[in-house]
């Protein structure tokens, strides 16, 4: 237990020294919503069934940045091959990895949330809360396999192509499932659809954790 | 009978392949507790292959490998070693305080707060432990890379080549820290092709060419001439690799 609260209290001293991080993806996000909001001249309906799409592409990009931060760090002096050669114990290393990444992830599409409700006029209600246990479970979907996958990327050479191809694929039906839970949300109308694939997205992130903390020890040697 | 001293390290009949490229070739070797043992090679020689086996980083192929007793990728006998290479293994936006702190946790080092200072002091950076890693010289860099070392009393030291990219005086600090630690009993296993360095602190050597053992002796009495010739009578001329 230990290991995995040192992990994430060392992510987050760096973190906090370095704020650039945070400033490109309120950029990033800005430009998403203005570009879509002031471009297209879309009927508030149109709006609807297309904002949910583009809240994602925010928090994926919060996620892309978060996983990429946190091995950053982890590469620059060998340290992903140090931490290997502590005793302890990688799935525990894993575990850290994965909930530092997924709490910076979590605070960025924080941040990123009420800019959307801003510029797509949502109105808000009790159901709007359902987002935040979505959110949850759609960037552990995507954080715990961008975990492993990372590491397996720092000993290739051409990383971020590898960890693209890799991801993309894995990621869709989560990603998917993401989008259809959140428009249903915004639209204020839960769809009958909408119980199984929170289902669906429960049993998606338990499977991908399990996997990767059990990979996680193959990954880090050599 | 007298009980022989068990040795720290015990390789038999070592080989490492990566797909077709053979990287060692059966190589066995003991390294005595509390010796000074240098292996010399060219690139490509497999001295850094070895070093990842004895860690538990990587596989053999096949053959044996024991340290403290034990197959290295039991993972039971990590806190007992140390690795350094040229590569610091710390964190840049972490202050020095904070990046000992860290692996102390990892290596569940008992009284973490005194020996974090302790070891500062040793390597005289105490002052400068709030300041950011980044901020630090190549040669400070260096000191904070060994308190982190020696962080967690290990008794085992594996070395690959850490004297690449210091200067004059980097380089006689890490010379003096490896003898104050052979002189506290520590068993120290170093790789390098600079014969002179690896001469001066040897207790043991052995030379590594084409992937094999092609020499192994005792240092004392050895003038680096005589190693030089042996080396290099020993080392045909062309590519290490294949
Ligand atoms: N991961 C790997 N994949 C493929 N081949 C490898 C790998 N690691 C090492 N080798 C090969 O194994 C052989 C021994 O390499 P090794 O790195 O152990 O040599 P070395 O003595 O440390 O050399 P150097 O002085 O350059 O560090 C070389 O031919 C090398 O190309
Ligand atoms: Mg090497």
């Amino acid at each position: 237990m230990s290991v995995i609260w040192a992990i994430i209290r060392k992510d987050f001293q760096m973190e906090f020294r370095t704020k650039d991080s945070v400033t490109a993806m309120w950029i990033f996000s800005l430009l998403i919503f203005v570009i879509f909001n002031f471009t297209f001249e879309v009927s508030r309906l149109l709006m609807l069934q297309i904002s949910p799409g583009l809240l994602w592409v925010a928090f994926i990009f919060s996620g892309m940045l978060g996983l990429n931060r946190s091995f950053q760090v982890e590469k620059e002096n060998g340290n992903l091959r140090s931490l290997a050669l502590t005793p302890a114990d990688p799935g525990l290393i894993y575990f850290g990895k994965f909930f530092s990444t997924t709490l910076f992830t979590l605070i960025f599409e924080a941040l990123i949330f009420p800019l959307f409700i801003i510029f797509y006029d949502i109105h808000l209600s009790l159901l709007t809360l359902w987002i935040i246990p979505i959110a949850i479970l759609g960037t552990i979907g995507f954080t715990s396999l961008g975990t492993i996958l990372s590491a397996v990327a720092i000993h290739t050479k051409q990383q971020q192509i590898l960890l693209s191809l890799l991801l993309w694929p894995m990621i869709t039906p989560i990603i998917i499932w993401s989008v259809k839970t959140t428009g249903d949300v915004l639209a204020g109308d839960l769809s009958t659809a909408f119980q199984p694939v929170i289902i669906r997205m429960i049993v998606f992130d338990v499977i991908f954790t399990t996997i990767s903390y059990l990979l996680f020890e193959y990954v880090v040697q050599e | 009978m007298i009980e022989q001293v068990p040795a720290v390290i015990t390789a038999e009949k070592l080989r490492k392949e990566f797909g077709r490229v053979v990287a060692l070739r059966g190589v066995s070797f003991q390294v005595p507790a509390s010796t000074f043992f240098t292996i010399f090679g060219r690139n490509g020689a497999g001295k850094s292959t070895l070093l990842s086996i004895i860690s538990g980083m990587a596989a053999a192929s096949s053959g044996v490998i024991r340290v403290f007793g034990e197959d290295p990728a039991a993972r039971t006998q990590r806190h007992r070693l140390s690795v350094i290479s040229h590569e610091s293994f710390l964190y840049d936006n972490l202050t020095a305080l904070e990046n000992l702190e860290f692996y102390g946790k990892l290596y569940s080092v008992q009284d973490l707060k005194e020996r974090t200072h302790h070891v500062l002091r040793q390597v005289g950076l105490h002052h400068r432990r709030f300041d950011l890693v980044r901020t630090f010289s190549r040669g400070m860099l260096q000191r904070l890379t060994i308190a982190r070392a020696i962080l967690h009393n290990p008794d085992l030291f594996l070395l690959d080549e850490p004297f690449t990219g210091l200067d004059q005086h980097a380089t006689e600090m890490l010379i003096g820290l490896l003898e104050t630690l052979k002189a506290q009993g520590k068993t120290i296993l170093l790789t390098t092709h600079d014969l002179h360095i690896g001469l001066r602190l040897s207790d043991q050597y052995m030379i590594l060419e084409r992937q094999q053992v092609v020499e192994t002796g005792s240092a004392s009495g050895l003038t680096e001439d005589a190693l030089r010739e042996k080396y290099f009578s020993l080392i045909s001329s062309g590519e290490a690799g294949q």
